[in-house]
């Protein structure tokens, strides 16, 4: 961390090649799509690079990385509506195969979820795909742990009855 | 790797492990670890890039700095040359004013403003 903050890029590569992973979780649950988490975490790795001289060593890098990455992931979101209703949709050819494709259900599950609203997206993936806790999402997404909670309850409730509908029709 | 204990806080978060394995599948990154290989090293070259970007800038604010400090002084300099030649050119009015007038040059007095009095006084007699 400190061969980092003095700017040593090796130091630096390292903590991405450690925190990547989970920084595209985060980007993941809060963005729509592949190619938007990936664009939000090399922006917020950028961020971090940046600033990581203002990076307090008694602080956890996850946690202080994780809070960049769901800004970025944000500003990304933005800038998809600002472009989405400036273009006519288009598809975008992606090296990336998503799993998601793989079976319709998946699809239509993926589609449900996509139709949630936001907040609850990101909570439902960072909880129950990450492991998250309330108090994590909380300070991460800067809302009370008690709307993280009741947040997890409505996304968990709208998807399962999708999935049991999906089910059923299948 | 989800928190039992985390959800049993909550009296209506039930878990649902069908629906959680289906998100896993869904935003699950990319298990290949070419692919992650590829980020790092596509993140390392935008912060590189950024680097030159910075370095770029860095140079022409020197100068700019360099360039600042240059016009300041040439301010300075220029405001003094200004003042001087200022200087002179009073001292020289007042001293072409203050000379004493040779024989051949007209003497004129000074005389002070008329009072109202003597003004109307002047007025009525002519003189």
């Amino acid at each position: 961390m400190i061969a980092a903050q003095r700017g040593e890029s090796e130091a630096f590569s390292e903590l991405v090649r450690r925190h990547q992973r989970r920084a595209y979780v985060v980007a993941r649950s809060i963005v729509v799509n592949h190619e938007d988490a990936e664009d939000a975490v090399q922006e917020a790795f950028l961020h971090a690079y940046k600033a990581i001289a203002r990076f307090l060593p008694d602080q956890a890098f996850g946690a202080w990385l994780h809070r960049i990455v769901a800004n970025a992931a944000l500003d990304v979101t933005r800038r998809r509506k600002v472009r989405d209703a400036d273009e006519l949709p288009e598809t975008v050819a992606s090296p990336f195969r998503d799993p998601a494709e793989s079976s319709e259900l998946r699809t239509r599950l993926k589609e449900a979820l996509d139709t949630l609203p936001a907040r609850q997206r990101s909570v439902i993936v960072l909880h129950d795909v990450e492991g998250f806790k309330h108090s994590e999402i909380g300070k991460l997404l800067e809302i009370p742990e008690g709307t993280a909670r009741s947040d997890l309850h409505y996304a968990r409730s709208h998807l399962r009855r999708v999935l049991g509908e999906l089910r059923s029709g299948l | 790797m989800s928190d039992m204990s985390d959800d049993a806080r909550g009296p209506a978060l039930v878990r649902d492990d069908a629906l959680t394995n289906e998100l896993r599948a869904i935003v699950a990154p990319p298990a290949d670890p070419s692919y992650w290989d590829g980020l790092e090293r596509r993140i390392m070259a935008r912060i590189a890039r950024g680097q030159e970007g910075a370095r770029w800038w860095a140079l022409p604010e020197r100068v700019y700095q360099i360039g600042l400090m240059a016009a300041g002084l040439i301010l300075i300099l220029a405001g003094s040359v200004y003042l001087r030649a200022r200087a002179v050119e009073t001292r020289m009015a007042y001293e072409s004013v203050i000379e004493t007038p040779g024989d051949d040059q007209p003497v004129f007095a000074r005389r002070g403003p008329l009072d109202e009095r003597r003004a109307t006084l002047r007025a009525a007699t002519g003189h």
